[in-house]
């Protein structure tokens, strides 16, 4: 068996809302019953078959040989398997996951891993604004799973984040951790303003010095022993997050603007 | 244009019509006499074993104002997860619990209403809830003012000022806001929640007025009566939803004294403190006082299980039940001088005691009520259910075997709160004819609508009688708004825009004097920019305004 590969015949003109090919959603359907899939692009309505070549055909193994930014919802309400994008993906990549792998290689839009609740995604590339965030209207972001950037995030990373972890090895853009409910994000790189602006629960781990506003207060420098604890259950994460091995940090508590039970760890390296 | 519908098993109450079969003829919008035979028909269809009634009407449901665009702008998921795309015909939609308006009247119009009321339209937001039904097509709308809490009335109670007064403040907000009728929620409650109070019961004053919710409710019943309103006075009463509150209900009839009363979504307010958890079933005492009462009728509110939401003008109420919101988040606002409203997404769940035995509550009311003339078919849209559960509804009633099935699922600890296995009852064709059309036309006082008899409009529904009446009344073979076929085998193929109908009782213009110092001395905007005109109700010519017949000002004869 190999794995069941889409092949964008053009690069499309309007938005493909790719959540109908998903392992669990693909489960037992034949070659013929997935060209007949119905995708919105659009306004129009259009078989699998007239926007992709499709070759293969194990559905717990799904390829998009050459995604591109157009390409929303891929992995949407995913359960299991794994799919793999080579090029970019659109909005909303892995929305609402709940199990299953996703790894792009390429950059994602805004709005990736929001209301995921299970499983990795791991973007080789940027990810655009609003990563593991809720969508407007919604309450909660990211709901638990693993999310890893191996580039940088847009802004209002982690925003009403529930649970889970997302680890940025680039650079996150301005209020990262916003409104941050629970969970914990991690950022190698530098941070914009207003980072854990009005974050009322949840812990971010930061690496560069960060510009913090007036409602994080500064707890001091810190021996955390569960950071060891947190650091081992790393070691196998495939990226730099696996290298961690400090307990020593600076802890900021806040917002306090919105409960204050957050709290900022900048490490000094 | 003459057209003919031939050979179908009509049910036409109004005229005592049941399962006949008999032609059907319409002109130009409306149903005629059997035309010479020598005339022309242009077409005929031939409905030979089909079910032949007219448009079905709503009378009681949230389909515009304030409350319904909150819920909408509350609720993004409630959107989300029921789209409706566009069709040739139709525009696109959303939403399962509060649709927006042009799905609203697209769903109404394929399970073959013709016709839908709204029942908390606040006077000074009149014009918004005009504006928004005025957008809901394929049916006929119109709204019920809502009185009852606002300043200015129970500061006229508070003064004593004579009936006749009081009557020409309710006919001008009758015209002012293009009503139908006059509502009554929680009488005197969202009110007494502004000072401070969280449960108004019938003699109890309100601290600030003085003034009882029996005070409202008499002199509102009064005025709506010896206004010659057809539309008795609406009345959502006081403690809605509260264990016990069986009696207050009882206590309202009592208290109008003999006038006319409509209690509406009854179900709420059928709850005794029997039981182990101090819930338990008021419904026969209801039922019985109804059946008394000729005074009285009701429609009933009937829950249903599912995702839904709550809103109402019921201030105190939602204040209440704001906790119990699912998902949890709530509003609850005053507006202006004139009420309140709350906002409450709610869940009603299967295996919960209490939600199990409102269901069966509801339906116990439905089939203990003797007089389907004066009992109706209502979830109280949306907060019951969403008005699209309304086939559902019906099978319930007409099959007994389906309901004591559905029963047997429930709760456990509320099967044995109540007694509806026990009762035999189920509901005709003619009986669900007279709840939902000629019943429901004579109650709301629209005199052309509801029956099918030579002069009236030609709203006709078709179904295709089936033993399964869910499957029947979800999807009619033909529906005819005003003589044009507007939905065929349950899809629309032609989209109308209907019509409003208000009532214009005669009343005192001098009264205005009084009215305008008010408005200039405590409200936001000046009386005359407060009143709905009748180009704003027609929209261009898009729409019309019908103007039911009142019977003028009339005398209590009792």
């Amino acid at each position: 068996m190999s794995a069941l590969t889409f092949t964008l015949k053009k690069i499309p003109q309007q938005r493909i809302d790719c959540a109908p090919l998903t392992p669990n959603m693909l489960a037992g359907k034949s070659a013929a019953d997935i060209g007949a899939i119905l995708l919105q692009s659009g306004n129009e309505t259009l078989r699998a078959d007239a926007l992709f070549d499709i070759s293969g055909d194990n559905v717990a193994e799904i390829v998009f040989a050459n995604g591109c930014d157009k390409l929303d919802y891929i992995g949407a309400a995913m359960q299991s398997g794994r799919i793999t994008i080579h090029g970019d993906a659109g909005w909303y990549l892995g929305f609402r996951k709940k199990g299953g792998d996703i790894v792009l290689r390429g950059n994602a839009g805004d709005f990736a891993a929001s209301g995921m609740t299970g499983g990795l995604l791991h973007i080789h590339g940027n990810a655009g604004d609003f990563l593991a965030a809720a969508i407007p209207g919604d309450r909660k972001g990211m709901a638990g799973g693993l999310v890893i950037v191996t580039g940088n995030a847009g802004d209002r990373a982690g925003d009403q984040m529930r649970r889970g972890i997302v680890l940025i090895e680039g650079d996150a853009g301005d209020y990262c951790a916003s409104r941050m409910i629970a969970g914990t994000i991690g950022v190698l790189g530098a941070t914009g303003a207003y980072p854990g602006y009005g974050m009322k629960r949840g812990t971010l781990l930061l690496f560069k010095p960060p510009k913090l506003h007036a409602t994080l207060q500064d707890c001091g420098m810190h021996t955390l022993p569960f950071l060891k604890l947190m650091a081992k259950s790393f070691r196998d994460l495939p990226g730099k997050f696996a290298h961690l091995d400090q307990t020593r940090a600076r802890r900021y508590a806040g917002d306090l603007a919105n409960d204050g039970k957050g709290e900022i760890l900048v490490f000094s390296n | 244009m003459l057209t003919k519908l031939s050979g179908g098993t009509v049910y036409d109450p109004a005229h005592g019509i049941n399962g006949k079969v008999m032609d059907i003829y319409i002109r130009d919008g409306r149903i005629v006499e059997r035309p010479r035979d020598d005339e022309r028909i242009d077409h005929e269809y031939k409905l030979g074993g089909k079910v032949v009634m007219a448009g079905a009407i709503d009378m009681h449901t949230h389909i515009g104002g304030g409350k319904v665009n909150i819920a909408r702008s509350m609720l993004p998921e409630d959107h989300r997860h029921d789209p409706a795309a566009h069709s040739g015909l139709c525009r696109a939609g959303c939403g399962h619990a509060v649709p927006s308006t042009l799905t609203a009247g697209y769903r109404y119009a394929e399970m073959g209403y013709t016709a839908g009321f709204e029942p908390a339209v606040l006077p000074m937001n009149a014009r918004q809830a005009h504006l928004e039904m005025g957008d809901t097509p394929m049916i006929d709308k119109g709204g019920y003012a809502m009185l009852g809490s606002d300043d200015l009335f129970l500061r006229m109670l508070a003064a004593k000022k004579d009936q006749n007064a009081i009557n020409d403040y309710v006919a001008w907000t009758i015209a002012a806001s293009q009503g139908m009728g006059i509502k009554v929620v929680n009488a005197g409650g969202i009110n007494a929640f502004k000072f401070n109070q969280r449960f108004l019961d019938l003699d109890e004053k309100n601290s600030h007025y003085g003034i009882t919710p029996r005070e409202v409710l008499k002199t509102l019943s009064r005025a709506v009566y010896e206004l010659g309103v057809p539309h008795p006075l609406h009345v959502h009463g006081n403690n809605l939803g509260v264990p016990g509150n069986v009696e207050t209900t009882l206590n309202s009839m009592a208290g109008v004294e003999g006038y006319p009363m409509h209690l509406t979504h009854i179900q709420f307010h059928s709850y005794g403190v029997e039981g182990d958890r101090k819930f338990s079933s008021g419904a026969a005492r209801i039922a019985e006082a109804i059946n008394k009462n000729k005074n009285i009728s009701a429609d009933v509110g009937q829950i249903l299980f599912g995702q839904t939401v709550t809103v109402s003008g019921d201030q105190m109420s939602q204040f209440r039940n704001a906790e119990l919101g699912s998902p949890r988040k709530a509003v609850c606002m005053d507006i202006e001088c004139d009420a309140g409203c709350g906002v409450v997404p709610f869940k009603y769940k299967d295996q919960n005691f209490v939600n199990a035995l409102q269901w069966a509550i509801g339906l116990e009311i439905f089939l203990l009520v003797d007089d389907p003339w004066r009992i109706f078919l209502t979830t109280d849209h949306p907060n019951g259910a969403p008005f699209t559960s309304y086939p559902h509804l019906i099978k319930l009633l007409m099959d007994k075997s389906f309901r004591n099935d559905v029963f047997a699922t429930l709760n456990a600890d509320a099967q044995t709160m109540s007694t509806l296995a026990s009762i035999d009852r189920e509901y005709s064709l003619y009986e669900i004819a007279i709840m939902t059309r000629a019943g429901a036309a004579r109650l709301v006082g629209l005199h052309d609508r509801g029956h099918l008899g030579a002069g009236a409009a030609a709203d006709i529904t078709v179904y295709t009688d089936d033993a399964d009446r869910e499957k029947m009344f979800a999807k009619p073979d033909y529906v005819f708004k005003d003589g044009q076929l507007v939905v065929r085998d349950g899809g629309i193929v032609k989209v109308v825009w209907g019509a409003t109908h208000t009532v214009r009782p005669e009343f005192d213009r001098s009264i205005e004097k009084e009215i305008k110092t008010y408005f200039d001395k405590y409200h936001t905007i000046k009386m005359e920019h407060m009143k709905v005109g009748d180009d704003e109700l027609e929209d261009g010519g898009r729409s019309r305004v019908i103007v039911q017949e009142c019977k003028g000002r009339r005398e209590k004869t009792a």
